[in-house]
């Protein structure tokens, strides 16, 4: 009997320290959740473990002109996206809904694309657009890459047709792989042990 | 262990400082008991270098949080896996890593080359030793793994949640690898200017350094794509981003040289282009670290602010003085040993290939710094973005797919009328009938029907390759088609890698023109409410929200929200997208909750659902999914590639093409073009 009631006591207290154990390994926000009653609201029991609160998406937010003029606006949180991409992906950031607040109120004001970035420009200046604005010393960024080849190609060319010009004209090289025609199994042989000397 | 890794760092210092002098010494004298000292020095190095991270990773995997780098990365709770990681997250880790596999390759490079190019060897170990002691220097003065704080804190402040992903286990080492073993190349070319041997000898000394290098870049670029994939959250995987395109600068100027160190193995041509190729791509993978150190530019990969990139920006300039002042110093003796003879030839393709990709990596490096610029010009700041670097490499992109496709189909030297019509009749054929096909399902990106197009006719030129070659050795040899296959590409690894990798390249130009035809949508859901979404291919996705839950799972508090998602009436099955608030040892947040994504990938499209948030703590909750075409292709193309660059980089019984042995002897050479 006592053997059985020791058992029991033992039980109790493996249980005891497993579910002590237990409970010191789950996190505090684990703790809240399950000292609270299930809800059946559909309410999260822990709601910042799910990030920032988000407002539901409206009909606005997804419309194509919105998703384009911030795809040219960049966010100023320092994250180099833009801010379309910013707001959808870095829930963290508190910039890009405000800059996006800030495009819906300014078409909502009746503002073309062409205003909401003027607007954007005047505030934030040119750094505000994720590309350079082509005017001014800016068609630097646009052009150089294609004079750069521009140049390139012509020195290229120019050093090739000189090159050409003084080295002595070779007969042009046949076909790649054109097969000899009529020629025999032996010459074929050294034919292929030549070019495989060649081509390796 | 921490105090003899500390201890260890500051001997590697002494140690290296000697090597470099004694290197340098035993070059200009031809004093073997010097070389040898200089090479042991290396040996040394490396083992220091061994004892000094394995000091760090004690200290790591111990949690010995009074060592500052261990308490800024690691966590009691973190996974042992992500605490492995911890070694290079943070800055003075990386150095640490760089410095040892610096001396690890430059090692390898050295014994490998044992009792090989005498002239060359005690100016490599120079240079590799005045690397390391550089990266050494750094993490001494400026940057100490081993730094200790004034008190040991209950934790450390963990790895970054968005660090806690295993393709940021591979992507920086990969990368790493990538960048220091351009060192090698470096080491040999500044070895051969120094020396005078500039014939084609050091060129087989670096063939597979390259190669390895290459490869390296190649996956760890790759990788990092997969990371910001399925990791960030924005439904993309390449921002250009200032450090991304610090990565992708040597890689170009690396594959530049892959092409054009051919015509110098072959015709004994672009000797000097080649040797600057090489210097300026260990300038660039310097340049890339830089970016990330020195704060100079703006990017979410730059680690903390410190003095380290001036350290970096000096040994940049040294490095840039030294590699094209000697490359001055020894133009005369570099001229080529034929001319080109006509610009319809390999030979031409090959330049206007290097040209393309020369100007593409300008266009990155001046799209990244035209923000210093303009503000130095103007003193107004810009932001150059993706939209910038796509307008301006896409074309440029689609001319080297072209080039892709026609170099190694022209035939050397000269290519014939006749050779012109054999070789590309049937990809231009290709080429015609997919633009004619693309246009009559009505693809309305044109951008994107001309990348498709030209897919084709590079895929076109392989096949045409290996079914000629194929062929070949079948009628010749009598082998059986499969043997035949195997022997084409075992006997000439070099040139069918090649178009293996030029395959991978037409992969991943497929996936980027997908990008075309991306979409991406908000929407909120309730439990039980539905969304569709329409994908490019014309079928509709019907996603209907499960419901959220919230758990505990290892080292953080999860909050999963599930969709059941079905495609036009077929249940393709359940996605779960989740917020993941890491927690510390005591259960206390370390850092915002991180998002992961959920992505149903297929060849066609992924479906890419995040979790944007829950409304006002409820179970509503909202989604951005996006419809991401032919993204798979991006992975598998790196796949592919970096399988054709194994190919190439496996050695072979034969060594060097026979052409490019004669080269390596300069009198051989001679005396061949004289018979």
């Amino acid at each position: 009997m006592w053997r059985r009631s020791a058992l029991s006591l033992l039980a109790v207290a493996l249980t005891a320290t497993g579910l002590a154990a237990q409970t010191a390994r789950d996190s505090a926000l684990s703790r809240r959740l399950k000292a609270r009653p299930a809800d059946s609201l559909g309410r999260l029991e822990v709601p910042e473990a799910a990030g920032r609160g988000v407002r539901p998406v409206t009909a606005q937010d997804n419309a194509a002109l919105v998703m384009a003029l911030e795809h040219k606006i960049r966010c100023t949180c320092g994250c180099n996206l833009d801010v379309y991409t910013c707001r959808t992906t870095d829930f963290t950031c508190t910039t890009s809904p405000a800059l996006h607040q800030l495009v819906l109120a300014r078409l909502d004001s009746g503002m073309t694309e062409a205003q909401v970035l003027d607007a954007f420009q005047k505030q934030y200046g040119e750094m505000i657009f994720m590309q350079p604005p082509k005017h001014g010393f800016n068609w630097a960024a646009y052009l150089m890459p294609f004079i750069g080849l521009g140049v390139g190609m012509g020195l290229v060319v120019g050093l090739v047709k000189r090159w050409a010009k003084a080295s002595p004209r070779a007969p042009a090289q046949p076909a790649a792989a054109a097969p000899a025609v009529g020629a025999t199994p032996e010459e074929m042989d050294k034919l292929k042990q030549e070019l495989e000397k060649f081509e390796a | 262990m921490t105090e003899l890794g500390n201890i260890c760092l500051w001997i590697a210092l002494l140690i290296g400082l000697w090597g470099s002098a004694v290197a340098f010494m035993a070059g200009r004298t031809h004093r073997a008991d010097l070389g040898r000292s200089a090479e042991r020095s290396i040996f040394v190095l490396w083992g220091l270098l061994v004892v000094v991270s394995a000091a760090l990773m004690r200290a790591l995997l111990t949690h010995d949080f009074n060592i500052e780098y261990v308490a800024a990365y690691t966590s009691r709770n973190l996974p042992v896996f992500y605490t492995w990681s911890a070694f290079y997250a943070g800055q003075k880790g990386s150095l640490l890593l760089w410095a040892l596999v610096v001396t690890s390759f430059g090692s390898i490079a050295l014994l490998v080359n044992r009792g090989k190019h005498q002239d060359l060897t005690p100016y490599v170990a120079g240079t590799i030793a005045v690397i390391a002691v550089f990266f050494i220097a750094t993490m001494v003065f400026a940057a100490n793994p081993f730094e200790r704080l004034g008190f040991t804190p209950p934790d450390g402040r963990g790895l970054n949640p968005q660090l806690q992903n295993p393709g940021m286990v591979f992507h920086p080492p990969m990368l790493y690898l990538g960048y220091t073993s351009i060192s090698i190349p470096f080491a040999f070319a500044v070895a051969a200017l120094i020396s005078g041997k500039l014939d084609t000898g050091w060129l087989h000394a670096i063939r597979r350094w390259t190669l390895l290098s290459w490869l390296f870049l190649s996956c760890g670029i790759v990788l990092g794509m997969w990371w910001a994939y399925v990791e960030l959250g924005w439904g993309g995987y390449w921002a250009w981003d200032p450090v991304e395109n610090a990565s992708f600068l040597p890689w170009l100027t690396m594959t530049a040289f892959l092409h054009s160190v051919m015509i110098q193995e072959k015709r004994g041509m672009l000797k000097k282009w080649n040797i600057g190729l090489v210097v300026g791509s260990f300038l660039l993978s310097i340049f890339g670290t830089f970016l990330t150190r020195s704060g100079v530019i703006s990017s979410v990969h730059s680690f903390a602010q410190s003095n380290v990139g001036y350290f970096f920006l000096i040994f940049l300039i040294a490095a840039a003085l030294a590699g094209f002042g000697l490359l001055w110093y020894r133009w005369p003796m570099l001229k080529a040993e034929v001319q080109l003879e006509s610009m319809v030839s390999r030979e031409a393709a090959f330049l206007f290939n290097n040209l393309i990709l020369i100007v593409i990596a300008f266009a990155v490096f001046w799209g990244t710094i035209f923000p210093i610029i303009s503000e130095a010009v103007r003193g107004t700041k810009v932001t150059v973005g993706p939209p910038f670097f796509n307008q301006v490499n896409v074309p440029l992109g689609l001319g080297l797919l072209l080039l892709t496709g026609i170099g190694p189909l022209i035939a050397w030297r000269r290519a014939s009328l006749g050779n012109l019509r054999r070789q590309f009749l049937w990809p231009t054929a290709a080429m015609l009938v997919v633009a004619a096909a693309l246009a009559a399902v009505r693809m309305t990106d044109a951008w994107a029907v001309v990348a498709y197009a030209l897919g084709a006719f590079v895929v076109a030129t392989v096949v045409q390759e290996f079914v000629r070659g194929v062929g070949a050795r079948h009628r010749l040899h009598g082998e059986a088609l499969p043997v035949a296959f195997v022997r084409l590409v075992g006997r000439n690894r070099r040139r069918y890698g090649g178009y293996v990798v030029h395959l991978g390249i037409v992969m991943l130009f497929a996936a980027f023109a997908g990008l075309a035809f991306k979409r991406d949508t908000e929407v909120t859901l309730k439990p039980g409410q539905s969304a569709d979404v329409r994908s490019p291919y014309g079928w509709t996705y019907h996603i209907t929200h499960q419901g959220v839950s919230q758990y505990d799972e290892l080292n953080r508090f999860v909050t999963a929200a599930s969709v059941d998602v079905s495609r036009d009436g077929k249940y393709l099955g359940t996605m779960k997208s989740e917020k993941r608030q890491y927690l510390d040892s005591m259960g206390q947040p370390t850092a915002e909750p991180a998002t992961e994504v959920a992505i149903r990938s297929d060849a066609r499209e992924d479906l890419y659902i995040v979790f944007a948030g829950a409304v006002q703590g409820t179970e509503e909750a909202v989604y951005k999914i996006v419809i991401n075409p032919l993204v798979w292709w991006v992975w598998y193309g790196g796949l592919v590639l970096a399988f054709g660059g194994l190919i190439t980089l496996w050695p072979s019984a034969q060594g060097p093409t026979p052409a490019s042995r004669r080269r390596a002897e300069p009198a051989g050479y001679v005396a061949q073009v004289g018979a």
